[in-house]
């Protein structure tokens, strides 16, 4: 679980690719007075080490269903959390998953278009999982900040 | 605001869906590759890319694990707001950075926030020092993670 920390040139770099990962590894070089090999080596360790994903990240689809909703799971016992876990992490709207201390057993997260489309999902996707005791949602009206630069990186 | 947004955008054709697709799974493919891959030329690509840039439909970013960055902590915090609209109180937590999103809600809490802390200390710190003597925080309620399966980055507003 523990990851290694990035060191100071590994921050730079992404710092710059967090605004723009299209920079060249010559740009990024020129820009930090390192050599390009340097960038090139980093960036891929970074990647193989899971420190660091570079990827796309879109605006639209996803805000066709413009609210995102916390769906709270609270499972029938404590042993069925990790198996109820890896089916949700199989549905594809869902954003997020992530098993839980405190409030409930696991909190997953979605964007749905309202609060019947909510209900709909939840029962069609989620109450109908075995092991699962009740769900309790919450829907979004105002999405404030998401900083995408930071995520728990997992495959 | 969300909910007008997709109209602004062109609509994307298949080229387009397929060089975000491209580029969703390895960020840093060269153009030529990108090319290559689609049968196109490297000017068209390029000239593709900049333009879902510019229209801020897409944008190709290196996202960090909060782990790598230094905190092992992370946590979903309901907030119980008072005497002030819960958009105000939210605009004050999503400037703190440690509050990587913030949502206001309709349930039994006003505000969801995700939230990340280095350590114990750092988090008693953000939540008694930072969250909780925020004007209008009334509650906090704070569930933590302890086995993220899966967190997407590329659902987020621009």
């Amino acid at each position: 679980m523990t990851r290694r920390k990035l060191d100071d040139v590994d921050r730079a770099i992404v710092n710059l690719l967090s605004q723009d990962a299209r920079v060249s590894n010559r740009q990024i070089a020129a820009e930090l007075g390192v050599t390009e090999g340097t960038v090139r080596t980093r960036v891929r360790r970074m990647e193989e080490e899971k420190q660091i994903r570079i990827t796309a990240v879109t605006n639209i689809d996803r805000f066709r269903d413009a609210s995102l909703a916390y769906i709270w799971i609270e499972v029938e016992r404590s042993h069925q959390v990790g198996e109820i876990a890896s089916r949700l992490a199989e549905i594809p709207e869902l954003g997020f998953v992530g098993e839980m201390l405190g409030r409930s057993d696991l909190l997953a997260i979605t964007m749905v278009r309202n609060n019947e489309h909510l209900a709909e999902f939840v029962h069609g996707h989620i109450s109908s999982i075995p092991g699962v005791r009740r769900t309790e949602s919450t829907l979004g009206v105002n999405f404030v900040k998401h900083d995408y630069r930071m995520a728990r990186i997992v495959d | 605001m969300n909910t007008a947004a997709p109209d602004i955008y062109p609509p994307l054709d298949d080229v387009d869906q397929r060089i975000i697709s491209l580029l969703r799974e390895d960020g840093r493919m060269p153009f030529r590759a990108l090319a290559k891959e689609l049968g196109l030329t490297e000017s068209t690509i390029r000239a593709r890319v900049r333009r879902l840039e510019e229209s801020n439909t897409m944008r190709v970013v290196a996202v960090t694990d909060i782990e790598a960055a230094g905190y092992n902590l992370l946590l979903a915090v309901g907030v119980q707001v008072e005497n002030r609209t819960p958009e105000s109180v939210a605009r004050e937590l999503a400037a703190i950075p440690e509050v990587f999103s913030v949502n206001v809600v309709v349930g039994t809490h006003d505000i969801e926030a995700l939230v990340v802390a280095p350590d114990q200390a750092g988090l008693h710190a953000l939540l008694n020092e930072r969250l909780a003597t925020l004007p209008g925080v009334r509650r906090l309620t704070p569930a933590l993670a302890v086995n993220v399966l899966k967190n997407q980055p590329d659902w987020v507003p621009l």
